[in-house]
């Protein structure tokens, strides 16, 4: 359930949690977005549920206790806490027992260093109560994959301080279920579809991959990953702003970007802020000197990709793209004229980042070097090669390649939120939707539907 | 009407929801009752019976009786223990009626093969007494042969090049033993057409088959081997002279097999084992690749495949390599 791709979720958990909270006095508001929450997190992984549990009560109490005069070391010893506890559980989760990585810790441990920090340097006036705090930290719509939402913007909502009309609840309601079913359209109808793709690919094997089909697993993931996660991140803030929340920005049309450094402040934004914030910007940033520009900026991106995952490969991801900003901020977009920088930076996106993701995806180092050399087959060709399987598998998937192509194209979503709420576009999204659901219904319950042989 | 102005996706929404869940309310317990026990067992909220039924084109229409023969309704290893006892009944029953049928009218049973089975009418006489060795061969050997297979049998034709430039592949994916019959999925230049009427325009002097593994959460082992017997029952009628081959479903890996409860090679072996009773050595064979692509322990090899289940594309050439030692010439 704690998927909202999840049938369960769309008709029985956000139906009847919306209802009690609009039907909640607003005083208490906080408390049925807390309960709720909880309720959510428990469902979906109650073994790690007191983690969640302890990681609130200690991040509010520390918090708590800096509201006088502001202690430096408390604060290093929480942010210690903190991290360490991510760390442990990480490294738990990897070597022991996948099981044991608590849902969400990554997002939910963002969440409160960020709070912590937030708190140190002064940025609210008032002391925030228990339910608030434990509300932003917990609050269903973004404790399993985000967005990193700030607990400034988490005071922004209405629905929870002051008298709101119907007509206002029910404006939020309409709008953010826009967003949810674009997200869930982009999740179940293209991303789920392209990852049969890229899992077909797998199926083959690397070493038997045609070279345009190499290529085209390279784009088809890179578009998984991106209609997925942009998809998750719409059904959230979609939710966020059916109960009151402002829209958080996660995805802003990263493949529109001019160069890697840009397409990161475009891609997953709540978290690319969140090292600028708190990690890029304490370290000095940019403005001690090109050497700790250069060291700053790797030791935020060897974190970045220490994040996604403690396997060697994201490691590697994240130093490769670390080292690609660096030469991009000390080289390419300084010393190069402005219409080869453009081209170059162009070139990054579009070939570089595909690429990365290929590095991002398979953990397996032999697997990886095989898929290279089919990349670029310099050394040969591969084993029982089908040269005939690029054509095949356009013909399988083209119909959800091209859409999600199209999407890449920043002028169409926006084209869309502009005209959100015309008659064409409201009946397209209840056709959408009801598409979506019919997808899921042939998959619910029937683990045979995405796996047939 | 001001809430529709307002609100018009929320209003769509909701009302087409109410609106299915007293359909799916009203048909639980007929049309849709083969999914309805994913509803009471709380893993799918109610209106999605009406979705489920239309994925299987089951309408508050559709004739039950008809549709409730469909294996897709059956599934009874896939439900959970506690709910609708009724339904595995009725499934147990229908078991029995299509087992019973074949049964009377073709005499294929590898265990009591007698004058009358079915070999002995359509073969010669004299190739009674004679005992057939399994012997190997060069590819020409396959080319008028003819595979029929799921997604298997598709990577055979894709990724082994000396049998798809020589023999004819009849596969799909995820075809099962109960639709190879029914659906039409061999594409020729006029269109798709059915398996039927493939082998009535062509003649084949070989035909492969392995299936069973998509249908493997379907019925048990007999439920099985039956559709299977009518299978064969039916290809043997369309092709008179060909030797036939019920290949073994090829195992899952180790890391699949243990994990699932109907992909695994338990199961699978119990299939095995219930089809290779319907050989009779004489035209039609029962062969079993498993061996050239096991390890110890009697699993997939777990480096010959990514996804547990298909061989790898250069995982094929031992499949192909089997067939060439495990031929039968007559």
């Amino acid at each position: 359930m704690v998927n909202f791709s999840d049938l369960n979720f769309i008709f029985r958990f956000l139906p009847v949690f919306l209802v009690a909270f609009y039907l909640t006095p607003v005083r208490f508001r906080t408390w049925t977005l807390l309960f709720g929450s909880l309720l959510f997190y428990a469902v979906g992984d109650l073994r790690m549920f007191p983690a969640l549990l302890a990681a609130v009560i200690v991040n509010f109490l520390f918090a708590k206790a800096q509201s006088g005069e502001k202690s430096k070391s408390m604060l290093f010893f929480i942010l210690a806490i903190d991290a360490g506890m991510l760390i442990e559980f990480k490294i738990l989760g990897q070597y022991v027992d996948s099981s044991l990585l608590p849902i969400g810790i990554s997002f939910y441990i963002f969440k409160m260093i960020s709070y912590q920090m937030d708190v140190y340097r002064g940025k609210f006036e008032q002391d925030a109560s228990f339910v608030d705090v434990a509300a932003y930290f917990t609050m269903f719509p973004q404790v399993v994959s985000g967005p990193i939402m700030r607990f400034d913007r988490y005071l922004e909502n209405p629905m929870l301080r002051e008298k709101t009309s119907p007509g206002q609840i029910a404006e939020s309601i309409e709008d953010g279920l826009r967003f949810f079913v674009a997200g869930l359209a982009m999740k179940v109808l293209l991303a789920d579809h392209l990852a049969m793709l890229w899992r077909d690919i797998g199926t083959i094997g690397y070493e038997s991959i045609s070279t345009p089909l190499a290529w085209l697993g390279a784009v088809t993931y890179s578009l998984e990953l991106y209609l997925d996660f942009w998809g998750y991140s719409l059904m959230a803030s979609g939710i966020g702003v059916m109960i009151g929340f402002p829209f958080i920005t996660n995805f802003d049309h990263p493949y529109g970007s001019g160069s890697i450094s840009e397409f990161y402040r475009r891609w997953h934004a709540t978290l690319g802020s969140w090292f600028k914030d708190y990690i890029y910007i304490p370290l000095g940033g940019s403005r001690k000197g090109q050497l700790r520009t250069v060291i700053n900026l790797l030791v935020v991106w060897l974190i970045t990709g220490f994040w996604h995952g403690i396997t060697p490969n994201f490691i590697i991801w994240g130093l490769v793209l670390g080292f690609i900003i660096i030469c991009e901020r000390l080289f390419v977009l300084k010393k190069l004229p402005t219409p080869v920088s453009k081209f170059v930076g162009k070139v990054n996106v579009l070939v570089i980042i595909p690429l990365t993701w290929v590095v991002f995806a398979i953990s397996d180092f032999d697997m990886l070097g095989c898929y290279f050399s089919r990349l670029f087959p310099f050394a040969g060709g591969g084993i029982s090669v089908n040269r005939g399987d690029f054509l095949k598998n356009i013909g399988i998937y083209w119909s959800v390649l091209l859409p999600s192509l199209i999407l890449l194209i920043p002028r169409v979503y926006d084209f869309w939120v502009n005209r959100r709420n015309r008659v064409l576009f409201n009946i397209a999204w209840i056709i959408l939707f009801w598409t979506c659901i019919y997808s899921l219904a042939g998959a619910a319950g029937n683990p045979f539907l995405y796996f047939r042989f | 009407m001001k809430i529709l102005k307002k609100c018009p996706i929320l209003v769509g929404i909701v009302v087409i929801t109410i609106a299915l869940s007293i359909v799916s309310l009203i048909f639980k317990d007929t049309v849709y009752a083969g999914y309805a026990d994913k509803y009471e067992s709380g893993d799918i909220p109610l209106l999605a019976l009406a979705f489920k039924g239309a994925i299987d084109e089951v309408y508050p229409w559709s004739d039950i009786q008809q549709e409730a023969l469909l294996p897709q309704d059956v599934q009874t290893d896939e439900a959970p223990e506690s709910p609708s006892q009724q339904e595995e009944v009725t499934t147990e029953q229908q078991a029995q009626d299509i087992q019973s049928e074949p049964e009377e009218a073709v005499y294929i049973s590898g265990n009591d093969v007698s004058g009358d089975s079915l070999s002995g009418n359509s073969v010669s006489g004299n190739s009674e007494d004679i005992t057939y060795e399994f012997t190997e061969v060069d590819d020409d050997y396959f080319t008028d042969a003819v595979f029929i297979g799921d997604s298997r049998t598709v990577g055979l034709s894709e990724y082994c090049e000396p049998l798809d430039t020589r023999a004819t592949f009849y596969a799909k994916i995820s075809l099962t033993i109960f639709d190879v019959f029914k659906k039409e999925y061999i594409k020729t230049d006029e269109g798709k057409i059915s398996l039927e009427e493939a082998l009535t325009r062509n003649q084949f002097g070989k035909v492969y088959i392995m299936l069973g593994l998509n249908e493997i959460g379907t019925g048990d082992s007999e439920y099985f081997k039956a559709a299977y017997a009518e299978v064969i029952g039916k290809i043997r009628e369309l092709q008179p002279d060909a030797i036939i081959y019920i290949q073994g479903i090829m195992h899952v890996t180790a890391h699949k097999s243990d994990a699932d409860k109907n992909f695994n090679n338990e199961k699978i072996n119990a299939r095995n084992a219930a089809i290779a009773e319907l050989a009779d050595n004489k035209t039609i064979f029962y062969i079993d690749m498993n061996e050239a692509v096991d390890d110890e322990n009697g699993n997939l090899e777990a480096g010959l495949s990514f996804d547990d289940v298909h061989l790898k594309a250069s995982s094929y050439e031992r499949w192909h390599e089997f067939l060439l030692h495990n031929a039968i010439v007559r």
